[in-house]
């Protein structure tokens, strides 16, 4: 694996083939990129209102689903306002 | 932590399943194997508008349908104290190997102690 | 396989990924796996405006099967050696 160990344990950003993003803290992953997220919260864009962050929970992701897991640098995403921010919703994967 | 050690945990849990098409299933986990093939009871089945409702009495559903489960938020310190418990049993297993009075045949356990040992400890 | 190798001999090189919901990231690669996943590391987005979903992300994991391109620093890739290894991969599989 091009490894998701360095992510345990840290704050992720995830990005769903269907174009949600999903920030939560990973717990675990497997061989196929399936992943646990802790404390999972959906982010939701649009360019009508600010970011509006929805609480999840504890949340099991199939690997297939996955398009991108990032490492949130936690300082920097703090000190962003998400209720500033607009933009369109992330584009589902199309084959 | 093994997503699928997290998935064993929840039989018997409510849980929330979304699958790639959108519909969702809300329902007790009855049962699950490594291809997080799932069967749920007492479910409650939503189209993927969300206009729409079913009530099933149980269902299958095959694993590679599945886009995300949502599962109760206090498994996860459940799945970890299990683990701690396993490595805590598996260290305390080899260390009484180690500790053999040496008079006898390698591996032979100390009198007295049963000759079985959890084995669940190393699967 | 070979594709991999080649990937593997860029590591610590700047590579362009574009994904398959139009997403286009650079970086430095540091790590790719026998999927062709991908870890990026120093990430920018292009078109950061319109994407500003990645702004607190610094370094990631791209899933090979979303990935539609991967741009490649040409002056190292020798494609001469990379044409003769093709042939001579070919050339084992016809066998």
């Amino acid at each position: 694996m091009a490894g998701l160990q360095p992510y345990v344990d840290h704050r992720v950003l995830l990005i769903l083939q269907d174009g949600r993003a999903i920030v939560g803290v990973m717990a675990g992953f497997d061989q196929k990129s399936n992943v646990v997220l802790s404390d999972t919260k959906e982010r939701v864009y649009s360019m009508e209102e600010g970011v509006e962050e929805i609480p999840l929970g504890l949340y099991l992701v199939k690997g297939d689903q996955i398009v991108l897991i990032g490492e949130l640098d936690e300082a920097a995403d703090k000190a962003v306002d998400l209720s500033t921010i607009r933009a369109e919703p992330l584009p589902p994967i199309r084959y | 932590m093994l997503p699928l050690s997290l998935l064993n945990a929840a039989q018997n849990k409510p849980m929330l399943v979304e699958l790639k098409n959108g519909e969702t299933f809300n329902g007790h986990l009855v049962n699950c194997d490594n291809f997080m093939n799932i069967t749920l009871r007492e479910v409650y089945q939503t189209s993927a508008e969300g206009d729409r409702f079913w009530k099933l009495k149980e269902c299958y559903i095959r694993g590679s349908t599945i886009k995300y489960l949502r599962v109760p938020d206090t498994l996860l310190d459940a799945v970890k104290e299990e683990q701690n418990r396993a490595r805590e049993a598996g260290r305390s297993a080899r260390g009484s190997h180690v500790s053999g009075t040496g008079a006898r045949g390698r591996g032979a356990p100390p009198r007295g102690t049963p000759v079985v040992q959890s084995r669940e400890v190393y699967i | 396989m070979l594709i991999f190798s080649v990937f593997k001999t860029l590591t610590d090189q700047t590579v362009s990924v574009e994904l398959k919901n139009d997403l286009s990231i650079t970086g430095t690669l540091k790590s790719v796996d026998q999927f062709l996943n991908i870890r990026l590391d120093n990430i920018k987005v292009q078109d950061e405006a319109r994407h500003p979903h990645m702004m607190a992300v610094k370094n990631c994991f791209i899933r090979g099967s979303v990935v539609r391109y991967v741009q490649l620093p040409a002056e190292h890739v020798d494609t001469q050696l990379l044409e003769d290894a093709t042939r001579r991969e070919t050339a084992v599989q016809k066998r």
